[in-house]
């Protein structure tokens, strides 16, 4: 046998070309439902990981989908919005913590994630360099974005104006970053964390700028009619919270009516968490209360639904090329009559030929298994970040 | 209401509770008594409603097992740092549909927001003694919440309070009723629940104890009394002799009302509180 694998060894040597097209052929339809296979069990484990993490997710009526997506995995696909009222209702019923959440603006492509100190207590979160956000203004940045940016505490992030056209919007802020996260390859470590009131300031609803009784500047002030002040464009919102400006940042109305995107629900045991379902259950709630791993559960049967038609497709292709690579063995042999004779003519019997041929289809097999292992271990290896910027974003 | 996690397990671990005015470190005090630290960082003699920490002292709020809130708006900052909702508790909240909302200052409109006015809310909540003992309820609820073992010494230190908030409370009543809707002055607007609660019909003008006021605000003052004819004004601090003898001149006793929103010199919470209540029932008289 070792004779007849040498043969076909310099055979295919000789055929470098043809060679490698069909251990290209084999392997690719090899490496396809393999990889599909593996991207689709990590994307799988990701998913439901995060979503069996989190008890509860609330949030205003409508796509659960988007809900648990943004609230999650910081998905673009913003929600509905519900305000902070919502928050103090979860705390006042004393069954559950309510952590709010709005992650609605960019900074640089990563999500801005407003939230309370709980979401990184609540999430085991640590900071690997420099501090959590104590002051508004301030953000701490996922390991993702201070690798992708280059940056690190010390340095200021702007955040993106919501869309290019928005020329009469708000002025992008200029947020510190204080600390960078460790990496906990999840979704976190794409998010650039601030408290949820910096959020409101990257929106304009809080706001700080010069204070209109005190100037001395007239043309900053178009009218002026007993208690009513009309500002001019010269007042200037401040874009960067300092020591300075902090003071003059303020709420207008109240903080209640503020907007949030979801607020991650834990409740204090699992009768207190099916209390409070039963009451966005009922009555006429403009909120909902989802539990993330069952619209999970229900995101991934549609995923593996369409994972069998794939599956079905890849299978009647890799007929195609089985039967391909069998007419192209067939018509080689019709290509090797002379060399076939020549092999008669030294005394080889028409078993030698099989044998020759076998170990041509053996080494091609196993050389097409050895790339496909590689291949199988390089994706196994990048899996996670895969799916993350494949399917998670 | 927030919950609060029993989080301080270890007898040897005593819980740290950071308070926001010098009224909450007194209620945790007498409530919880060695049981906890109680810490208040801001400095004897700064008001706390206006007090802005430094980074240092955020981080003290921020690895606090609990931190105290005043609530109606009381300290400012709290709105422009990061605390962890889950070991903060409003002690205010319980009332907050009686919160008094005070003028906001000039209306303004800029960019696209359109008009709006920085109105804010009365937070010297604690001069309403019923309002005083619900926030001491408050903050028992907390500390039984993260100290469940040592519930019943809280439930009977609390009850202990809650007698002393209720005879002052009715003091200031008897002294509210005695005066019969007499017209008084207040040195600054701090005084709106203690108005509300005990009948004052009170008035105020924004001096400073130790401040001489211009003439403009004599002025002002003088006008003021054409239509209510106070006979006395309570100052948060010792006013100036020369004040007060001018206040007399213009038939004006004066009197201290100290709102204990820090520390005081002397005495405690209580002892101020009592002194307030004696010295204010001869202006209701």
């Amino acid at each position: 046998m070792i004779d007849s694998l040498y043969i076909a060894w310099k055979y295919l040597g000789f055929n470098r070309l043809r060679t490698a097209t069909i251990v290209a052929c084999v392997t690719l339809i090899a490496v396809l439902p393999l990889t599909l296979e593996v991207l689709l069990a990590e994307s799988q484990r990701q998913l439901l990981s995060r979503a069996a993490s989190t008890p509860l997710v609330l949030g205003a009526k409508g796509s659960a989908l988007d809900l648990v997506m943004n609230g999650l995995y910081f998905d673009d696909e913003v929600p509905e919005l519900i305000s902070m009222a919502a928050v103090d209702a979860v705390d006042d019923t004393g069954l559950a913590l309510p952590i709010p959440l709005y992650v609605r603006f960019k900074a640089r492509r990563f999500p801005i994630v407003g939230t309370t100190l709980d979401y990184f207590d609540f999430r085991a979160l640590q900071v690997s360099e420099g501090r959590q956000v104590a002051m508004l203004g301030d953000t701490v940045i996922g390991a993702d974005v201070a690798e992708s940016l280059g940056i690190g505490v010390g340095d200021s992030l702007l955040s993106s104006p919501e869309t290019v056209f928005d020329l009469a919007g708000v002025y992008p802020l200029k947020m510190r970053v204080v600390g960078v996260l460790g990496r906990s390859h999840s979704p976190d470590d794409r998010g650039v964390f601030v408290d949820v009131k910096t959020a409101w300031v990257v929106q304009g609803l809080v706001h700080g700028h010069e204070d209109l009784a005190q100037t001395t500047d007239a043309s900053m002030v178009i009218e002026r009619a007993g208690d009513k002040v009309v500002a001019s464009a010269k007042l200037v919102e401040f874009s960067e919270i300092t020591e300075e400006n902090i003071d003059s940042f303020h709420f207008h109305g109240s903080p209640e009516a503020y907007p949030l995107s979801a607020v991650i629900v834990v409740p204090d045991d699992t009768k207190s968490g099916t209390i409070l379902r039963g009451r966005y259950l009922e009555g006429e709630s403009a909120a909902q209360l989802v539990v993330p791993k069952t619209v999970i559960d229900g995101l991934l049967a549609n995923i593996f639904r369409i994972k069998n038609v794939l599956d079905a497709v890849i299978f009647v292709v890799a007929i195609a090329t089985m039967l391909a690579l069998f007419l192209v063995f067939a018509l080689s042999l019709r290509l090797r009559q002379r060399e076939i004779r020549t092999v008669f003519r030294i005394g080889g019997s028409r078993s030698t030929i099989v044998r020759l041929l076998l170990a041509e289809i053996l080494i091609i097999a196993l050389a097409s298994a050895a790339l496909c292992l590689v291949a199988l271990v390089v994706v196994q290896n990048y899996s996670n970040d895969l799916v993350r910027a494949l399917f998670i974003g | 209401m927030l919950l609060l996690a029993p989080l301080v397990t270890d007898a040897q671990d005593r819980a740290v509770i950071y308070v926001v005015n010098y009224p909450l470190q007194y209620f945790a005090g007498r409530i919880a008594g060695d049981l906890v630290d109680v810490v208040f960082p801001v400095p004897p003699g700064e008001d706390p409603a206006f007090w802005r920490p430094d980074a240092e002292a955020v981080s003290g709020y921020q690895q606090a097992d609990l931190i105290l809130l005043n609530g109606a708006g009381y300290a400012k900052w709290v709105n422009r740092v990061s605390l962890p909702r889950s070991k903060t508790v409003d002690t205010s909240r319980a009332f907050r549909d009686r919160f008094i909302a005070t003028e906001g200052g000039a209306s303004h409109s800029h960019g696209r927001e359109g008009e709006h006015a920085h109105a804010g809310t009365a937070f010297t909540t604690w001069l309403d003694f019923n309002q005083a003992a619900a926030q001491a309820n408050a903050v028992r609820d907390a500390l039984s919440r993260l100290l469940p073992r040592h519930a019943t010494t809280f439930d009977k230190n609390f009850a202990a309070l809650e007698q002393d908030l209720a005879d002052l409370d009715a003091r200031m009543k008897d002294a509210g009723e005695g005066g019969r809707n007499a017209p008084l002055l207040a040195s600054h607007p701090v005084y709106q629940y203690l108005a509300r609660r005990y009948s004052l019909n009170l008035k105020e003008v924004l001096w400073e104890p130790d401040v001489m006021p211009p003439e403009s605000e004599w002025q002002m003052l003088k006008s003021l009394l054409d239509t209510h004819p106070a006979k006395g004004l309570i100052w948060e601090g010792e006013p100036s002799a020369y004040a007060v003898n001018r206040l007399r001149q213009l038939g004006i006793q004066s009197t201290v009302f100290d709102p204990c929103g820090n520390r005081p010199e002397t005495g405690d919470f209580l002892s101020v509180m009592e002194n307030n209540v004696k010295n204010i029932k001869p202006l209701l008289r």
